[in-house]
């Protein structure tokens, strides 16, 4: 099954203007389970998902609310030349894919 | 006395649970008339507003302009200050006029000057000022108390030079020493959204823990309620807990959309960090009172023995000018990748003809990869792409020479297998060239530690005689 499917929200937005934090949060605690324990969610697959450094990612679930939080080094600071998404609001759209 | 003193006195006087009411998560973009009325019927204590953010990036710090409308905001103002001289309480209003610097601060008191000139009310405003001096920065730069955010590089004494503005983030203290001065009105610049809501009740020994984490929730008015909103949100606090009531019918703040509000433009759900201390989210509880009401409990607040405040500052770049256009030949798109490096080395070679480069150009492909940061090599090509052409040069003139020569040779490029020779681009309007101003960007972005922060926000009173 596809995140989009299993999911209820998945946004993203800047957390400051050096990194992008997305929440991937779900309408029972049986499809938050099924996500917060799929490989498909790990540091690693993300970093390779947004072409960055295992580092740059930090994955934390946060079964209060359902959710799982993924923050994101930004490769260009919000605004900078270059920058493609100043509040960075679209940068959830990679996740909508994976599978699960 | 002025609404602030009335309303500490009345509450030492006789305590009881304080209600405070979110008016507005981004003041200037229009508050909702039933759900804020509504909230002026419950008899709040403190009406808070917060109006700024770093998220909307560098331009407005750099420019000094606010990023909402003059109309929009005077009417929000005058809004929320009518509903506050109503009812004789306290109207907070943080990172005034976008940003939160000086001249942010300046465009929004002028805006409350006229408002109350014109429906006669006679106010006294608490500011407080945010902008840290160029000086200060340096000096704490030289003794090594600056420090990087988020793998921010270094700070260096020229940026500090270059930047237009600086603020300092501040905490919740100032706001405390503000309303202790009997005030009607209190107009922050940058500040920290939770000092907005958080100040009143920890002068009146409501636990820290709970109000940071009630004001951390209110500040974004019904935003934690499903559906999510702009409607005004009331919160009702005491010693043990705070309750969360939407003041619009169909939103409800319910135990799951207010713990999940945690996560909002936030990097960790469980941890607020802020200039005084740290809020620790991990013993929260969320408990449902009804179907559109939640009880929260278990907020901890842990003082820092370290503080320190955020500095952000921007600067300016240059001119900025773009270029919108659109291409529908499939050959074009396809080879985007080549055409557009070659047009701007055929460019340079014009413009540059006996200088060294002194401008940028880039191109976001909207269709391809003009939003996503790493989008994926090998999708199918799109049957329509946009062309956004972006110049950042030393001057206005120079950044529409820049992007009209390049208008012009990425129109007739030639390339390999090219069938449509009269022209590559499809322009929306003429000219398709636009000058946009000034291009900014954060240059501060950094701690600064102080042993004192409190003093880094000075206080005025203003009288206003309507």
């Amino acid at each position: 099954m596809k995140l989009q499917q299993l999911a209820q929200v998945i946004r993203s937005k800047n957390a400051g203007p050096r990194r992008l934090t997305l929440d991937v949060m779900f309408a029972s605690d049986a499809d938050y389970q099924r996500a917060a324990q799929s490989p498909a969610l790990s540091p690693a697959r993300i970093a390779a998902l947004y072409r960055l450094a295992p580092d740059d990612v930090v994955v934390m679930p946060y079964p209060l609310g359902r959710a799982i939080k993924i923050t994101l080094a930004r490769p260009v600071m919000a605004g900078d030349p270059g920058d493609r998404d100043v509040y960075g609001a679209q940068q959830h759209a990679p996740l909508l894919e994976i599978e699960i | 006395m002025s609404a602030s003193g009335r309303v500490l006195e009345e509450f030492q006087r006789r305590p009881r649970p304080m209600r405070l009411l979110g008016a507005s998560g981004q003041l200037g973009y229009g508050i909702p008339t039933p759900a804020f009325t509504g909230g002026l019927s419950r008899q709040p204590d403190l009406i808070g507003c917060d109006m700024g953010s770093i998220d909307i990036g560098p331009a407005y710090l750099g420019s000094g302009d606010m990023a909402t409308a003059p109309a929009a905001t005077r009417r929000d103002l005058r809004k929320v200050l009518l509903g506050a001289r109503q009812l004789d309480i306290p109207l907070v209003i943080g990172s005034a006029g976008s940003a939160g610097a000086a001249p942010h601060l300046e465009a929004t008191l002028a805006m409350l000057r006229d408002i109350a000139r014109a429906e006669g009310l006679t106010l006294r405003i608490g500011v407080l000022r945010a902008d840290i001096s160029r000086a200060l920065v340096k000096d704490s730069l030289r003794s090594g108390n600056i420090v990087s955010l988020d793998g921010m590089p270094p700070l260096t004494e020229n940026e500090v030079d270059a930047a237009a503005n600086i603020v300092g983030q501040m905490g919740t203290q100032p706001f405390r020493r503000a309303l202790a001065a009997d005030i009607d009105v209190l107009v922050a610049g940058r500040a920290c959204d939770t000092a907005i809501f958080a100040a009143l009740p920890t002068m009146l020994d409501f636990p820290t823990g709970l109000a940071m984490h009630m004001a951390k929730i209110i500040e974004c008015a019904s935003l934690c309620c499903v559906p999510g909103g702009r409607d005004s949100i009331l919160a009702t606090l005491d010693h043990d807990g705070f309750e969360l009531e939407s003041m619009a019918p169909q939103r409800s703040a319910t135990p799951v959309s207010v713990a999940a509000h945690s996560l909002y433009e936030q990097a960790d759900p469980y941890t607020v960090q802020e200039p005084e201390g740290r809020l620790d989210l991990s013993a929260a509880t969320y408990r449902a009172i009804d179907d559109r009401r939640t009880r929260v409990t278990g907020a901890r607040w842990l003082p820092s023995t370290d503080p320190a405040i955020k500095l952000e500052g921007a600067r300016s770049i240059g001119e900025r000018a773009i270029l919108l256009a659109g291409a529908a030949d499939p050959r074009f798109i396809t080879q985007h990748r080549d055409i557009l490096p070659a047009v701007a080395a055929v460019v340079r070679e014009l413009v540059c003809e006996d200088s060294p480069q002194d401008y940028t150009l880039n191109f976001r492909i909207y269709g391809v990869d003009g939003v996503r940061m790493a989008a994926p090599q090998h999708e199918a090509p799109p049957g329509e792409v946009f062309v956004l052409g972006e110049v950042i040069a030393p001057s206005r003139e120079r950044a529409a020479e820049v992007m009209r020569t390049t208008k012009q040779y990425l129109l007739h490029h030639g390339y390999p297998g090219r069938l449509s020779t009269a022209g590559n681009l499809a322009f929306p309007f003429t000219p398709p060239e636009i000058s946009t101003g000034p291009a900014w960007r954060f240059n501060v972005f950094h701690l600064l530690r102080t042993t004192d922060p409190d003093v880094l926000f000075p206080l005025e009173v203003e009288t206003i005689s309507g």
